[in-house]
């Protein structure tokens, strides 16, 4: 672009120079005189301009100049007159067929024609291309770079460089400067005295935890324990490795009664699904109940048709309307029933001064029952501590207690075998502590079904 | 009348809770997170009293949480951190997709991690608290410090939990604060007192688990994360109430190097140290070196006595004994812990395990603990006895005799220390004899067994003499109420030598007789009941001894039929 706008100046210029070219004004001044009818014409559009000026002469002109600039490099009526003539001495023919000689010689020296051709023979030098030697951002960096230099006389370091100098301080003196976070099962890890009475804070405990400097208070609510059974629950007396034989035999039993149990259930279960074969359907209720009717049946339901009905009109019609007299004798009964129930509850009332005693009586009964749920509440309340509660879809199994049976007991610590499981015990006791919420493993569920298709190798051998 | 009408379940209990679901969403956590971080807290869910009206109507049981435990949950700053950890490991999986090796290289090593410090400083106050607390936090890392390096869990988690645990265990030695060892068909079964509290904790038997499948190794992952670090500080300030080093060094550890020379045969050069540690046979170092005051307590006894004589002071029962252990397994160390918990001096066979002190050869090798019905080599001046003699010891807290616990001999049942009878109970005779030994009556010889078994009834009938003045109205009213008139006789009288004490007992029983016969209907009624229970309870438990007197007969007989026979 730049390189077009240059050419075109050069030769506005150069136009000007020229004696033949008129400047526009002055044209239309000088032809005055013989004007044509002017051709009317719109000039509000480019294309009409170009359309109905005549800028033949220009464009002559202006070819003219070009050509003379590539042939020449530049305008002849500008050149020195010593860069166009010379003086012919003569002498130059000798150099010539000396010149020729030395080509001959020289046969590989000569360039092949379609170099020449392809040789530019024009004179005026190729555009530079400004983009290849620029920088981008020059400005802004030289910017930078000054005031950096600006920084690095007050002594300010960039960040970049603060950084390296520490690092390379650091691995100076082998120690890490920052420092990545311990995992907490590091079998290294530390530890420090966590309960020592630090410096006490004096600042606003609102501003602290606002700021995110303290952490919220726990309430003491969640410090309660959920369950007031102990964190380990001591096997009974017979789960020795060399029990007492009463001892064991009591922990066999309480083992069978819960297996009993268990089993009991079981059997319940089975009894309430069990089909039975022989069972009374719906059918067979119905054919019991209708035996022996059956051809009655079919010769009955026809006659009792129109008295049906009959009977069904029959209540509605006797509804009349009541006649005043009733009205009234009605009205009248009403208020006697309930003068008659206003006096005996007077007389009630006067009846009870004599009931006193088997009153006071019941209120004691009354007293005592409620004091008596009372307790039972209480007492339910306190057992329910040590429960497990309900906390989940599930509720909580007792895990089976631990038992070895009179033959499998060791008869020293050597060949003792370990009964049941620690880890499956305690997470059993969390569960149980209400700590954890009874849970089931989250079984895979597959999303899409599995579609099978046989492969073509497959296929192929089939 | 007027007002906007009021809309159901907008107020009253539902307001209190929340759905574990909608609780999740609030922290927007996920459920495993949601779970870490209850654990953690110790948030822990809660069944609404009136579920029906918190469901909004359902029934179908569901897990609620405190709506205001949640809104404290949301201050917690390792919210944070699970938020950071999950976009952490969904950056490592896409580097991973794209094989960025540089990338995953980098992030791994800034793996987001964070701390539990706070929360413990948070859960417990104090010191104490945390000492309270500490007994599932000692059952959790001993049981994980047994697991197997399979990929049930980390393995670091796995070494932080041994490391803890060999601390703890040290510290219990080193404070002798062991009280009661139970070895069950479970595990063994500890009971220590430490600065006042009763710490009970349980140790698997090391041998190799069966990992079952309904437990959540992940729950379970991380309460252990929880109480390896509660475990860590109360470990330090047990340590720092002792004086001792921590992390815990062995004292005159040069001497120990010189003499630890087939040590590579056991553990790396890296490992020898905490393998030693957890041989638990050698004291730890003191941060201030203990003046010598446990000699100044040896020469309290004569040397002499000690044995079969009731030590006022429990913890050194062993003061004098050098034990040699030779039984299998982690047997030795349970056994090493309980001999040097009470003063004792432990070593074993340099070829079973690291961390021996003396050899098998010692002259003053006292007992010799062997877990094999028989041994080859037998030195004259030393017991061989099995290991349960070790904990009968420690539960007695008395020297029992070495007698019934020689090789080869059917031992002693092995009581549960953890039991507490109340008065009337059935009491096994096993006890008894020890509960008679701690009162410091000698203990019969073993051959006559029979005398020793009168010995047991008297002792049933001491137990009986202590209500004695109930025992003897039940006994008249019993009487009484058969309508028998006692007999009638005159018989020629003799003096009776006037007996204070008597005479003072005989007064305190009449004036009993009055009250009782003072009372009214309805107390007496009461009092009947209750005089019926503990008859009834006295007579149960002497079933039960009549019957085990008749087991043990017939099983004598046996034995006297046998040794006929042999």
């Amino acid at each position: 672009m730049t390189n077009n706008k240059a050419t075109h100046e050069r030769h506005k210029r150069v136009a000007a120079a020229q004696p033949g070219f008129l400047p526009v004004k002055s044209s239309l001044d000088g032809n005055s005189s013989v004007i044509k009818p002017r051709k009317r014409v719109n000039k509000n559009k480019k294309k009409s301009w170009n359309k109905f000026s005549d800028i033949q002469d220009v464009e002559e002109f202006l070819d003219d100049v070009r050509l003379q600039e590539r042939a020449t490099g530049g305008l002849i009526s500008e050149k020195t007159d010593d860069s166009l003539f010379f003086v012919d001495t003569g002498e130059t023919d000798e150099k010539d067929t000396q010149a020729q000689t030395t080509v001959k010689k020289g046969k590989h020296s000569k360039p092949l024609r379609i170099d020449l051709i392809l040789q530019p023979d024009s004179h005026i030098p190729a555009p530079k291309n400004i983009l290849a030697f620029q920088q981008p951002n020059a400005k802004k960096q030289r910017r930078i770079s000054e005031n950096a230099a600006k920084l690095a006389a007050k002594g300010v370091l960039p960040r970049r460089e603060k950084l390296l100098q520490l690092r390379r301080a650091a691995a100076a003196s082998g120690v890490s400067v920052k420092e990545h976070p311990v995992a907490n099962n590091n079998p290294d890890r530390a530890f420090y005295d966590l309960w020592s009475a630090g410096t006490p804070e004096t600042a606003d405990p609102y501003y602290l935890e606002q700021t995110k400097k303290k952490l919220v208070k726990r309430p003491d609510r969640l410090n309660e324990k959920p369950s007031v059974l102990p964190a380990i629950e001591v096997i009974a007396p017979g789960g020795s490795y060399n029990p007492d034989f009463f001892s064991h035999q009591d922990l066999l039993r309480e083992a069978h009664e819960v297996e009993v149990k268990k089993q009991k259930a079981e059997e319940k279960l089975a009894r309430q699904l069990a089909v039975n074969e022989d069972k009374a359907t719906e059918e067979s209720t119905f054919k019991e109940q209708v035996e022996g009717l059956i051809e009655e049946e079919e010769i009955e339901p026809k006659e009792p048709e129109g008295d049906t009905e009959d009977t069904v009109i029959g209540p509605t019609a006797t509804q009349e309307k009541k006649t005043e007299k009733q009205r009234k004798k009605e009205k009248a009964k009403r208020i006697k029933d309930l003068q008659r129930k206003a006096e005996r509850q007077v007389i009630d009332k006067q009846q009870q001064l004599f009931q006193l005693r088997s009153i006071h009586t019941s209120l004691k009964k009354q007293e005592q029952r409620t004091k008596m749920r009372q307790a039972q509440r209480k007492a339910q309340q306190e057992a329910q501590k040590s429960m497990p509660r309900r906390l989940s879809r599930l509720k909580f199994q007792t895990p089976d207690l631990d038992v070895q049976l009179s033959d499998e007991l060791a008869s020293s610590l050597r060949s003792l075998k370990p009964e049941g499981s620690i880890l499956k015990d305690r997470f059993k006791s969390l569960q149980k502590r209400n700590i954890i919420e009874p849970r089931e493993r989250a079984r895979f569920k597959r999303k899409y079904k599995l579609k099978y298709s046989e492969k073509r190798a497959f296929r192929e051998i089939e | 009348m007027g007002g906007l009408q009021k809309k159901k379940y907008e107020s009253g209990s539902v307001t209190n809770y929340v759905s574990r679901n909608k609780a999740r969403k609030k922290l927007s956590l996920s459920l495993a997170d949601f779970r870490r971080l209850c654990i953690l807290k110790g948030i822990y869910p809660h069944e609404p009293k009136h579920k029906k009206k918190v469901n909004k109507g359902s029934t179908a049981p569901r897990t609620f949480y405190l709506l205001k435990d949640i809104r404290f949950l949301l201050h917690e700053p390792i919210v944070g951190k699970f938020r950071e950890y999950k976009i952490f490991v969904r950056k490592l999986r896409k580097a991973y997709g794209k094989a960025e090796w540089s990338g995953v290289q980098r992030m791994k090593e800034n793996k987001p991690a964070y701390k539990l410090d706070h929360i413990i400083k948070e859960r417990y106050p104090t010191f104490i608290d945390a000492v309270r607390d500490v007994d599932d936090a000692l059952s959790m890392s001993f049981l994980f410090s047994t697991f197997a390096r399979t990929g049930k869990c980390h393995v670091q988690t796995i070494q932080l939990c041994r490391r803890l645990s060999v601390e703890w265990m040290n510290y219990i030695i080193a404070s002798r604060s062991l009280r009661k060892v139970f070895l069950s068909i479970k595990g063994i079964y500890y009971q220590a007192e430490v600065l006042g509290q009763t710490i009970t904790w349980i140790i698997p038997y090391q041998f190799a688990h069966d990992h079952p499948t309904d437990v959540d190794y992940r729950v379970m992952a991380t309460f252990t994360e929880l109480y390896t670090t509660l475990l860590g500080f109360v470990n330090f300030r047990l340590y720092q109430t002792l004086n001792l080093v921590y992390p815990p060094k062995l004292d005159g550890q040069g001497e120990f190097s010189l003499k630890s020379e087939c040590e590579e045969d056991y553990a790396l050069e890296s490992e020898s140290y905490s393998e030693k540690l957890s041989a638990l046979s050698a004291s730890l170092a003191r941060t201030v070196p203990l003046v010598e005051d446990e000699e100044a307590e040896l020469d309290l006894f004569p040397a002499e006595g000690v044995r079969y004589k009731m030590v006022c002071c429990s913890f050194f029962i062993f003061l004098f004994i050098l034990f040699f252990l030779r039984s299998e397994g982690t047997n030795s160390i349970m056994c090493c812990t309980l001999c040097r918990c009470f003063g004792g001096q432990v070593s074993w066979d340099k070829s079973l395990c690291i961390g021996s002190t003396y050899d098998e050869t010692d002259e003053t090798i006292t007992h010799h603990i062997v877990d094999r019905p028989t041994i080859d080599k037998q030195y004259i001046n030393r017991y061989y006895i099995q290991p349960q003699w070790v904990y009968d010891c420690v539960n007695g807290k008395i020297l029992l005799p070495v007698e019934e616990y020689f090789l080869g001999v059917t031992l002693p049942p092995h009581l549960s220390p953890f039991v507490e009878e109340s008065e009337g109970d059935y009491v096994p005779p096993e006890k008894l004899k020890l509960q008679a030994l701690q009162r410091g009556e000698k203990p019969q010889a073993e051959d006559d067994d029979e005398e020793e078994e009168e010995d047991d009834d008297d002792d049933d009938e001491d137990d009986q003499s202590e209500d004695e003045d109930e025992a003897n109205l039940a006994e008249m009213e019993e009487k009484r109420a058969q309508g028998k008139s006692l007999s009638v006789k005159v018989t020629p009288g003799k003096v009776k030598p006037e007996n204070r004490m008597r005479a003072e007992q005989e007064e305190k029983a009449e004036e009993k007789r009055l009250a009782i016969m003072m009372m009214k209907k309805k107390e007496k009624y009461l009092y009947d009941k209750i005089m019926f229970g503990k008859k009834r309870h006295v007579r149960e438990a002497n079933k039960l001894a009549a019957k085990r007197k008749a087991h043990d007969d017939s099983n004598k007989a046996d034995k006297k039929k046998k040794k006929k026979k042999c």
